[in-house]
């Protein structure tokens, strides 16, 4: 008996190893739709930011055009390494490449913006008063020289509100982040003292004495449970959570609300044609100040690791359509679709695009 | 002098008691962290099981429903990849292990495995990264097996010894003294004899490695697509409650409570067969 379930056991495995080599027999049988299949498959990884665009815009793309796509929001830093790596066709980032990342990158890489976000400011009050904020009472919570919420200097720029006794609680991001990218070169810009004590980039030494939390979804869930908290997080995660956000001082000297339109006119202005720009801190009259695009991210020259030309063809066809029509899907996912100027821009990073030296697009 | 001290007695039974209600105190604030786990999983899971989540893939955000599909499938191809691998290679390290106890060489396997079993998860998986996807330039779904095999080596080897060593020597003895080959004595009489305490390691390890998303990040990495290749990324059910539970929307966030639920009923399973295997094939003598 005991003999009759080793064999039982034993036959199963062969079973098993037999259907899986079927599978592979039947797929090298059709050599040729292997291949085309292939071509039609891209791989893209990078921006969590990105990522719910990105997935509606490529189902979108796939249902008309046949391509698969598949993209793994893996993180701002670590989309960019994979890309570095050669293992993904395009990469996501909310920051354009550093110098130090472009000379670390092997060949060429070209990047273009492919929407709109802003980083908003939430809290967690009591009745929950909708706050106004300068760009100094806003460094110094962040640096905790201001710690409590009836603070004078709060006080001064929300007349007639009603401040509770209460300690700040400041939340930032305790993984390397784009959103924290963002956030942060808004304040090494608009505040001295941030630049020279804290400084910009994804992941940053706070003060102490604040919480970290890993991920927009983190942070937005301990404002949330957290009176008293205050924390950076992006738009699409407060309107998500039903979150009040403070209005912010821009540099024309108006309080601004976080909104789409308003998060957009920041990028009115002209883009230089690698289109690594960093909008914040815009003197636009009506723009909310901390806003930015992500951008994707490609080889200049396609023509590596025996990709063929269709694979490349498709790869840039596919993110032509996401800067023109796949704009469409930017709103109703609550974000920004790119303006003109930045289309053009796009547009012009994507016709350098070659393979074997050839431009791809003509 | 009287035989025992009676108020000492009292003293030292009632310290017993004590000691007693402790014990069993705290094995029931362990079996109900179980059981509160278990109960909100099945709550705020149950909800979600709907026919959609076995049979469709992933929709993107703003269209509502989707399903699974393509993560249950990739789940269930890297782990039957990854225990092919690792159950002949586990089963063979068990047999040496315990025919050759106490010798230098065994010792230092078995501290070797000791070992393996402590490498945090996430440490495989870079591994494999550097070993296998970055060399090959490729994802692949193949690349998680392998991760999961080595997880899954130290339960398979540690039942495999431990049951074979409960195996009579005489038995082994009278096979190799009635002429049978080394080979045939591991076949018919060690491996067949062993069968229920084996296959219940082989169980454990897949258990073990179910669950597991570290390993998969940057191997099996993961794909919207339902794959029927071993060389392409594949979605698995960790990875996709992984991803899904810490994203804005409440739909991903309903079908990351039914995975885990899908998950979790499948590890209950898994353990009630190692259960009725271990009732009805222990190694008795």
């Amino acid at each position: 008996m005991k003999n009759s379930i080793l064999k039982t056991l034993t036959l199963a495995g062969v079973l098993v190893i037999g259907l899986s080599s079927c599978g592979n027999g039947g797929d090298k049988s059709t050599d040729q739709n292997a291949a085309n299949d292939a071509d039609k498959q891209i791989l893209g990884a990078g921006s969590t930011f990105g990522n719910p665009i990105y997935t509606k815009m490529f189902s979108e793309y796939g249902k008309t055009s046949g391509i698969q796509t598949n993209y793994q929001s893996i993180g701002s830093g670590a989309g960019v390494k994979q890309l570095m790596n050669k293992l993904v066709d395009f990469g996501a980032s909310d920051a354009f490449l550093s110098n130090k990342e472009d000379s670390a990158c092997s060949a060429k890489v070209v990047e273009f913006p492919t929407c709109l976000g802003a980083v908003v400011i939430s809290y967690n009050l009591p009745e929950n008063p909708a706050l106004k904020l300068t760009p100094e009472v806003l460094s110094d919570i962040f640096l905790k020289k201001i710690t409590k919420w009836n603070d004078k200097k709060i006080a001064e720029v929300n007349e007639g509100v009603k401040l509770p006794d209460m300690d700040i609680t400041v939340v930032h991001r305790s993984d390397g982040s784009g959103t924290t990218y963002i956030f942060t070169d808004y304040l090494s810009k608009v505040s001295d003292d941030f630049k020279s004590t804290v400084g910009k980039g994804k992941d940053v030494k706070w003060p102490e004495g604040e919480i970290g939390e890993k991920g927009n979804e983190g942070c937005a869930g301990f404002i949330k449970q957290t009176s008293g908290a205050i924390g950076y997080i992006e738009l699409t995660y407060a309107l998500q959570n039903n979150f009040t956000s403070a209005s912010l001082k821009n540099a024309a000297g108006n309080f601004v609300t976080p909104t789409l339109e308003s998060a957009s006119l920041c990028a009115n202005g002209d883009i230089p044609a690698d289109t690594r720009i960093s909008i914040v801190n815009s003197n636009v009259d009506q723009a909310y100040p901390i806003s930015s695009f992500t951008w994707v991210l490609l080889y200049k020259e396609q023509n590596y690791n025996n990709r063929s030309k269709d694979k490349a063809t498709n790869l840039v066809k596919e993110l032509w359509w996401m800067i023109h029509e796949g704009q469409a899907q930017a709103k109703p996912l609550n974000y920004a679709p790119l303006p003109a100027k930045a289309v053009a821009a796009a547009e012009g990073v994507l016709k350098s695009v070659t393979y074997g030296g050839q431009p791809i697009l003509q | 002098m009287t035989p025992f001290d009676t108020r000492g007695l009292k003293r030292r039974r009632f310290k017993d008691k004590i000691f007693t209600s402790i014990v069993w105190g705290l094995t029931f604030s362990c079996l109900l962290v179980v059981f509160i786990i278990l109960f909100y999983i099945f709550k705020k899971g149950i909800g979600s099981i709907n026919w959609a989540l076995f049979t469709q893939g992933p929709k993107p955000v703003g269209e509502l429903g989707g399903g699974i599909s393509n993560a249950i499938v990739g789940s269930l191809m890297v782990v039957v990849v990854a225990a092919l691998f690792a159950i002949p290679m586990g089963v063979s390290v068990g047999i040496y292990l315990a025919d050759n106890r106490g010798k230098k060489w065994a010792e230092r396997v078995a501290i070797a495995v000791d070992v393996l079993q402590g490498i945090p998860s996430i440490v495989i998986g870079i591994v494999i990264y550097i070993w296998i996807v970055k060399p090959v330039g490729s994802f692949s779904s193949l690349s998680g097996s392998v991760a999961l095999a080595i997880m899954m080596l130290p339960p398979i080897i540690k039942n495999t010894e431990e049951t074979l060593v409960l195996i009579p020597n005489t038995l082994k003895e009278a096979s190799l003294g009635l002429g049978a080959s080394y080979f045939k004595t591991t076949m018919k009489i060690l491996l067949p004899t062993g069968i229920g305490g084996i296959f219940g390691g082989c169980i454990i390890g897949i258990a073990r490695i179910t669950g597991e998303v570290a390993p998969l990040l940057f191997t099996a990495f993961g794909n919207p697509a339902m794959v029927k290749s071993i060389f392409k990324p594949v979605d698995t059910v960790p990875k996709v409650i992984f991803a899904y539970a810490s994203s804005p929307y409440d739909d991903w966030r309903r079908i990351a409570w039914g995975g885990s639920l899908i998950l979790v009923v499948f590890i209950i399973l898994l353990n009630a067969i190692i259960k009725l295997f271990e009732r009805k094939w222990k190694v008795q003598f």
